[in-house]
């Protein structure tokens, strides 16, 4: 078994098992995995600090058992930042918060692949900075289908004067964001507001849209799911990899982008891999950084 | 349901699968009180406080309480039998050897085409001689063991429990004794003068029957109360909103 001490920011992190295959399919370890999130860290970190952290962990790989951690290890390191939240009504519980490459590396020495956040801070845990639109495609429909969803969202969303920023789930769907960043804002009405607009689509469009959680009821359309606008969800951390056969990540893409791939017609094509994801933000930056400084209100409420 | 051959030696005969008993009582939906919503069971987790979705429950085989190794479909998989297309008979027994306490879960074999003279000759032999065929079958990647048994010209299949699953009767008799001869012949008296043919068409599950009674009572006197409907209205939400949704809406479908 593999060890290594590295040091960073005069922190030490001794990383394990690094030659663990946890991609199989693709021969990607976890000394690719930390890799990654060494590289992608600049741009991910600001949208996973002061975020109560929801691991995702496959300590065998992908395929195999995976545990949902919410409650921090009692083994963290000392110096990783945690932060108390609510649980349920009264109880309280004790969350990573990865706010620097340290424990970012550090969760991920715990094989933690998926790094779940929700849309509030630790600080203001019932402000969402953010509103969701979660298109997740029902059986036989594909992630085209979201596309289109979302670019018909975007008109809805631009004619009200809201700007929305796309992402890939890095499964099979399609997560758009509407940064909101004002204190007053609330999950009681970011539900009401995404739960409207999902309900006019589904009416508008009923054969290519569902408002509806019933899995029956999503077959070839795909689900707007607004309920993710709640305090107690979490979503996939924009740059967090994804536990599928091969190693992609929830990715932020262009408007642009998106009409152009949709005339594509490939649904593959809207998948970004680790190695694409390091690239394009070497390049363009980090296109989901409006969602967290951006200032808007939902009007009409 | 499953459907294949009954087969012993040479002899082969296609049959399908049919359920012989169906379960008589009333079942009831759970609704809520407040407006007649019909409920639905979820997986809760009372560490996250929260139900948890299909494709995050995983099976656990506890090992001491709280502790688990989690088994996946994959590896269950693995190790299942093979799905069987037949129902082999490895031998014949005398069906009263079998303490019915073995009996699981009732079948009839309804003969395909082409079984039925094989069929026919079979469950007419196994009536005269009073035998049960003995086989295992696989159905619902389970292996069964299973009596094939002939019902008034039919064939019939009881699943019957393992051995291992019938618990002992250990220490539920109780202690011999001597026991008194004229006791003896007054309990055979009293059986005897009780014994009749077994006929269950004489008792009807009063429990239905009674309820179904109710059912219709309160049919004639009441209205049944209705679910809302779970559909969306279109409407739901800030009026504003939906007026300003609904406009741009058209608006889009225009031009596209």
């Amino acid at each position: 078994m593999s060890r290594k001490v590295i040091e960073i920011a005069g922190r030490r992190l001794a990383l394990s098992n690094l030659e663990k295959d946890l991609y199989p399919s693709w021969g990607f370890t976890k000394a690719h995995v930390l890799d990654y999130y060494r590289r992608i860290a600049a741009f991910m970190l600001p949208h996973l600090k002061d975020r109560a952290l929801t691991l995702k962990r496959y300590p065998d790989g992908v395929g195999k058992a995976f545990f949902f951690v919410k409650r921090c290890p009692d083994y963290h390191p000392v110096w990783a930042k945690t932060a108390e939240v609510r649980r349920g009504s009264s109880k309280m519980m004790t969350v990573c918060l990865a706010n620097n490459l340290e424990t970012l590396l550090w969760v991920e020495n715990l094989a933690s692949l998926e790094l779940h956040v929700p849309l509030s801070r630790t600080g203001s845990p019932e402000t969402p900075d953010a509103m969701v639109f979660d298109l997740d495609p029902g059986e036989q429909a594909t992630i085209l289908d979201c596309a289109i969803v979302a670019l018909i969202l975007r008109i809805l969303l631009t004619r009200l004067r809201l700007a929305s920023y796309p992402k890939t789930s890095g499964q099979k769907g399609l997560h758009v964001y509407v940064p909101l960043n004002y204190r007053e804002a609330t999950f009681e009405d970011t539900k009401i507001f995404s739960k409207t607009v999902a309900v006019i689509m589904q009416k508008n469009y009923p054969d290519l849209v569902t408002a509806k959680m019933a899995k029956e009821q999503r077959t070839g359309k795909v689900f707007i799911n607004w309920s993710q606008n709640d305090a107690s969800k979490t979503m996939i951390c924009v740059y967090s990899l994804r536990a599928r056969e091969k190693p992609f990540v929830s990715f932020p893409l262009e408007w642009k982008e998106l009409e152009r791939l949709v005339r594509q017609g490939k649904p593959e094509s809207l998948q970004v891999m680790y190695s694409e994801a390091v690239s394009r933000v070497e390049e363009s930056g980090d296109l989901f950084r409006q969602v967290l400084i951006k200032k808007q209100k939902l009007p009409h409420l | 349901m499953w459907s294949g051959t009954v087969s012993f030696s040479l002899v082969a005969i296609p049959v399908r699968l049919v359920k012989a008993v169906k379960p008589g009582h009333i079942t009831f939906r759970t609704l809520h009180r407040t407006d007649y919503s019909p409920l639905a069971r979820r997986m809760y987790c009372p560490k996250h406080e929260q139900i948890v979705p299909p494709d995050e429950i995983v099976r656990g085989y506890e090992i001491v309480p709280d502790r688990y190794l989690p088994i996946t479909d994959e590896e269950l998989e693995s190790v299942s039998p093979e799905r069987s297309r037949t129902i082999e008979i490895i031998e014949f027994i005398d069906m009263d050897e079998v303490d019915p306490i073995y009996y699981d879960h009732p079948y009839y074999l309804v003969p395909l085409k082409g079984g039925e003279k094989a069929y026919r000759l079979l469950a007419e032999v196994m009536r005269r001689t009073n035998r049960a065929g003995l086989a295992k079958f696989v159905m619902v990647e389970r292996e069964y063991l299973v009596a094939v048994i002939s019902t008034e010209g039919a064939l019939a299949m009881i699943t019957l429990h393992y051995s291992e699953e019938v618990l002992p009767d250990d220490g539920i008799a109780p202690k011999e004794e001597k026991m008194d001869a004229k006791e003896l012949s007054l309990m055979e008296q009293s059986i005897r003068n009780m014994t009749a043919d077994f006929d269950p068409g004489k008792y009807a599950n009063n429990r239905r029957e009674s309820v179904m009674e109710l059912v219709k009572l309160k049919m004639k006197e009441h209205a049944p109360v209705e679910a809302p409907a779970v559909e969306e209205e279109a409407g739901v939400g800030p009026p504003d909103l939906v007026a300003a949704l609904e406009e741009i809406m058209r608006d889009v479908k225009k031009s596209r």
